[in-house]
């Protein structure tokens, strides 16, 4: 067997005949990146329609499109003004009131890609977020309070609302979610903690038709966060009771009852569904409440599925209902149809959107093709956008705590110094260069400097530049000096070359081919990086089996900390990358994993359990201090963020109007949710 | 030489002259030999050939085309150069471009410095077949072109062949000796043992060998390195392997045990296993290196397929299938076409090995 392994590195040969490199690219510095992308014009500014919240400046005659005054003439739906709610959503479209018409193409991956048109009809949620991502503001429901003392949260629904099949929306499909499904052990057997602040279970109590009421036995300021968030209470209707989940704070309870035991009998429904070919009542409910599966569930949202999503095309049609109208008294959306087509892999969705297949994609978009989707445009008739996000770190190795198969490996990743080293051995502007074109922002995995959350401007750099000398002082002094004749650093139970491995899957960027990058910087600082490629299931055991040294990802969400914390801090045992254990002991209140002995990942938990309890101003001091340690720490090594890479490479077709130059990229935007999709139209 | 002199030549010739003859003959299958020798000798020196190292990435020069060489210089001496490159990303179109300098050349040598390798894993030296003046390689020398991180298509290639010419041979060496053995003795003795045998086969046979190597990837220890995952799978796959060898030998012992030859060998007293590697295997020769000349390429394009699927290596190892997975997608196509060279080699190595084989069939068997 030929020794197939890297050839022998050590660069002192090459050192002394190094002279000036003939490949003359100097790598740009921030301020001529910014001023270059600013240039391309494909960054605009953050914008959406506006929201008209004065009853006085609503228009009274309604307009509705042409297919449902149709169906209106034959009998089959009620006049607009009676579909409308006394108290609609009032929308002043980005630009012009727009037309009736048209289907909206656009490409998905299959039926696990329910995400895809859960966030275009993100608007079923009690509330969401401004465009620019920074407020909270009415949707679903029009307004809320929040006691003094944190502990009630009054919700307000709009008068006369009403579900895609016409029948009353009150705070009853609230009760009735949370009294027949959410209390149903059988439906939902682990509550979520989204419902509990500290452990302790709240209530859900109807006040009149249109109050619904929230109690809780300890102060929840956070709770209006997690309304609007796309956490499990807040996330609505489509994303939250599609795919076996149950949750999401209201059900149509009208539709739904029928199939469940108490409102008949289990024989009853047991039998209806071995008739309708299900297993058993459960799996008929699961079917029964999925938007995107049953083309007969009321919803809320602009459009309903029509064809479900086992199909090549996923069609969506607008609900007749739907509680927005524009500032002209047009009923919206503008749009008739969604139009979601098969594309089994993302080459072939990338090509036939080169090819102005797709009237609107922003997922699925591969950004390291950015210059031949700006070679096409013209050709597919298409303009791209580039969505800068607010999330620090697009590729980001998180390294595991709780690591504990080696115990020589266990103290190297649990030392501060060796993880501060390996963040200043990298390289962050090629990162850039190379994967993100150079429309990234290098540095620690901090929010961006817009959010609330932001610790200052001093972190982003925190440990997180290239400084190969002190790396290796530090590396030097921890007691890694001693390095094997090809300049790797030797470990110190039996002098073997200590290697660290990097665990990468292929999703949303080639996080396999930046980690060789890394590994290829690491040598300078004399790390041996064993980088490992694995299929996404395999690697997701491995991280549960908590066997894994660092783990690549991104950490998208954490810019709000508390509605996506679990890739920041290890809360959440669904993902843990940095210490699958530690949030198995949080997870389960120390009945189970193993307690850290690191002092600031307790103070972490501390900050974070604490925040639930306190107003904005606290939890957003809260987080900072958290996003302090854990920029200080290197937990999670930060590399380039704040970019396009994920949901940001958007291509338009020129016929859509109303377009934003910038849509909010953010998890808790639901990009494109809160740019509106149903306020778009064609203008020809 | 007349015809007579011809004819004793080949009744007093050996064997191996004749098989030498014959496949002389097949003037393919020579031309074939030595491309196959070619590709082994540039596997046994590939960290040589290789001007650069693997692995050295590098933003600056990603994407760099294939560098022309400039012969002559101005005077029409023969002077190899290459031109130092400038690189810029326009930032409209996020396009990398690379225009030559020409005022900055750099000599092209033969046997200059690079990285630091052992030669055959024995001698340090960082002497390569091909070097340039007052820079390292780098930095200067693109034969190929790069890849999106910077590294060197023709180095890489170069190392890649050396990880698929090679990493079969051991599984289809186990094939045949399995193969030979256990179909030998199958067809030689009959009776039970010939029925276990070829019950195990049945058995093996109706394995499918994907989610095999699917259940084996996941299975084996997470320490591993790639190649040493994929060289012991590839040793699990050849324990399958054998069985349609097996199957052809026991056919082929069958027939010969009742020829004549065998039975006078038998009253002569030679041994069981004299008579087996003696008598028997020559006469089925031919179909034995068919078999062997076939499997080889089989093995090459086995390791290209699931890598290109993404089950067999995987990067940072390097093989053509790995190379060839790097070029399965659209910005490749139409941004840097030159990576999708790794398909040459392996067009060409597995029809000279067919070739080959056609023409070791034909003179295994000279009086055929």
């Amino acid at each position: 067997m030929p020794n197939l392994s890297r050839p022998h590195l050590s660069r002192r040969g090459l050192l002394a005949t190094l002279a000036a490199s003939p490949v003359a690219m100097a790598l740009l510095t921030e301020a001529a990146r910014a001023a270059d992308l600013a240039a391309s014009g494909l960054v605009g500014e953050l914008q959406g329609p506006t929201m008209i919240t004065d009853p006085a400046k609503w228009p009274t005659k309604f307009q509705e499109a042409p297919m449902l005054a149709e169906r209106v003439k034959a009998g089959k739906l009620p006049p607009v003004a009676e579909r409308i709610p006394a108290e609609p959503m009032v929308w002043q479209p980005l630009n012009e009131t727009g037309k009736y018409g048209g289907t909206w193409r656009r490409a998905f991956t299959g039926p696990g890609d329910v995400e895809n048109a859960n966030r275009i009809n993100a608007s079923d949620k009690c509330f969401f977020w401004s465009a620019d991502g920074s407020k909270i503001v009415p949707c679903v429901a029009k307004a809320y309070e929040l006691s003094d003392d944190g502990k009630t949260y009054t919700m307000h629904l709009r008068k006369g609302m009403k579900w895609s099949d016409g029948s009353p929306f009150t705070a009853d499909d609230f009760v009735f979610w949370f009294e027949d499904i959410y209390g149903n052990k059988e439906i939902v057997p682990t509550p979520t903690t989204d419902m509990s602040p500290q452990g302790k279970p709240g209530r859900i109590v109807k006040v009149d038709e249109v109050t619904v009421r929230f109690e809780f036995d300890v102060p929840y300021y956070l709770f209006e966060e997690m309304m609007a968030g796309d956490t499990l209470i807040g996330g609505g209707q489509s994303v939250r009771q599609s795919q076996k989940l149950s949750f999401g704070a209201y059900s149509p309870g009208h539709y739904l009852k029928q199939f469940l035991p108490k409102y008949s009998s289990l024989e009853e429904v047991n039998a209806r569904a071995k008739k309708e070919g299900f297993e058993n009542w459960l799996q008929m409910l699961h079917f029964k409440k999925d938007w995107s599966l049953n083309t007969e569930l009321p919803t809320l949202g602009p459009w309903k599925t029509v064809q479900s999503i086992n199909n090549p095309i996923w069609l969506l049609e607008r609900n007749p209902f739907y509680y927005a109208i524009d500032t002209a008294g047009n009923q919206l959306p503008y749009m008739d149809k969604v139009q979601l087509t098969l594309g089994e892999n993302l080459e072939v969705i990338n090509l036939r959107a080169m090819a102005g297949d797709y009237d609107e994609q922003e997922r699925h978009i591969d950004i390291s093709k950015l210059p031949v989707l700006l070679d096409n445009q013209d050709k597919g008739n298409y303009k791209v956008h580039l969505d800068l996000g607010f999330a620090g770190s697009d590729f980001i190795l998180q390294i595991n705590q709780s690591y504990k198969a080696d115990p020589e490996i266990r103290k190297w990743l649990t030392n501060a110094d060796f993880r501060r080293a390996l963040s200043l051995g990298i390289d962050r502007d090629q990162l850039n260069d190379t994967f993100w074109l150079g429309v990234g922002t290098p540095g620690s995995p901090v929010p961006g400097e817009s959010m609330p959350q932001n610790p200052g401007p001093e972190w982003r750099k925190k440990w997180s530049v290239l400084d190969v000398r002190q790396a290796n002082a530090m590396l030097d002094k921890i007691g890694l000096a001693k390095k094997d004749s090809a300049g790797f650093r030797v470990r110190t139970d039996n002098g073997e070359r200590l290697r660290i491995q990097i665990v990468a899957i292929q999703a949303f960027m080639p996080f396999p081919k930046m980690s060789e990058m890394v590994g290829d910087q690491w040598q300078k600082i004399g790390i041996q990086a064993d980088v490992r490629e694995m299929e996404r299931n395999l690697a997701t055991t491995r991280v549960r089996n908590n066997e894994t040294h660092i783990y690549t990802w991104n950490n998208g969400g954490t810019e709000l900390l508390y509605l996506f914390p679990r890739h920041a801090i290890p809360v959440d045992p669904t993902e843990a990358y940095m210490g699958p254990e530690y949030a198995n002991y949080y997870a389960s209140g120390g009945t189970q994993g193993m307690k850290p002995d690191d002092p600031n990942i307790l103070r972490i938990w501390e900050l974070f359990t604490e925040a639930a309890g306190l107003k904005a101003e606290g939890r957003n001091h809260n987080a900072q201090e958290i996003w302090k340690i854990l920029a200080d720490q290197q937990y999670g090594i930060g590399t380039v963020g704040q970019s396009p890479a994920g949901l940001g490479v958007r291509l338009v077709s020129n016929k859509l109007g109303n377009i934003a130059s910038r849509v909010c990229n953010a998890q808790h935007c639901r990009t494109p949710g809160n740019s509106h999709a149903e306020t778009w139209y064609f203008k020809a | 030489m007349s015809a007579t002199t011809a004819e004793n030549k080949v009744a007093v010739a050996s064997q191996r002259q004749l098989i030498w003859w014959r496949f002389r003959k097949h003037k393919l299958a020579l031309v074939s030999a030595f491309i196959v020798a070619a590709f082994y000798l540039v596997a046994m020196f590939a960290d040589t050939i290789a001007y650069t190292e693997p692995f050295d990435t590098q933003s600056a020069r990603s994407y760099i085309p294939p560098q022309p060489i400039t012969w002559f210089d101005a005077d029409g001496h023969f002077h190899p150069t290459v031109n130092a490159l400038k690189g810029k990303r326009d930032p409209r179109t996020f396009k990398l471009s690379y225009a030559p300098d020409p005022g900055e050349t750099r000599d092209l040598v033969l046997f200059g410095h690079g990285y630091e390798y052992r030669l055959f894993g024995l001698i340090p030296t960082d002497i390569h077949l091909l070097g340039v003046s007052n820079s390292r390689p780098q930095d200067a020398l693109f034969l190929l072109g790069t890849d999106q991180l910077g590294r060197d298509v023709f180095s890489r290639l170069v190392l890649a062949s050396r990880t698929s010419l090679t990493i079969g041979l051991v599984g289809v060496v186990m094939s045949l000796v399995l193969g030979v053995l256990l179909g030998g003795i199958s067809g030689l003795y009959g009776g039970w043992i010939d029925v276990v045998i070829q019950r195990v086969i049945e058995i093996l046979r109706s394995i499918p060998t994907i989610p095999l190597w699917m259940g084996l990837a996941a299975a084996v220890p997470n320490s591993w390195t790639p190649q040493q995952v994929y060289f012991v799978i590839t040793l699990i796959i050849s324990l399958i392997g054998w069985t349609e060898l097996a199957r052809v030998v026991r056919g082929r012992f069958l027939a010969l045990r009742e020829e004549d030859f065998i039975t006078a060998a038998e009253l002569a007293g030679a041994s069981q296993m004299r008579i087996i590697f003696k008598h028997m295997v020559p006469s089925f020769l031919s179909h034995i290196i068919a078999a062997v000349s076939l499997a080889l390429p089989a093995m090459i394009i086995s390791e290209t397929t699931l890598s290109f699927l993404g089950l067999g290596l995987r990067p940072p190892a390097i093989s053509w299938g790995v190379l060839l997975q790097d070029a399965q997608n659209l910005q490749t196509l139409a941004l840097a076409p030159w990576l999708l060279v790794v398909a040459l080699p392996v067009i060409v190595v597995i029809l000279a090995f067919n070739f080959l084989g056609d023409g070791l069939r034909d003179a295994a068997d000279p009086y055929g």
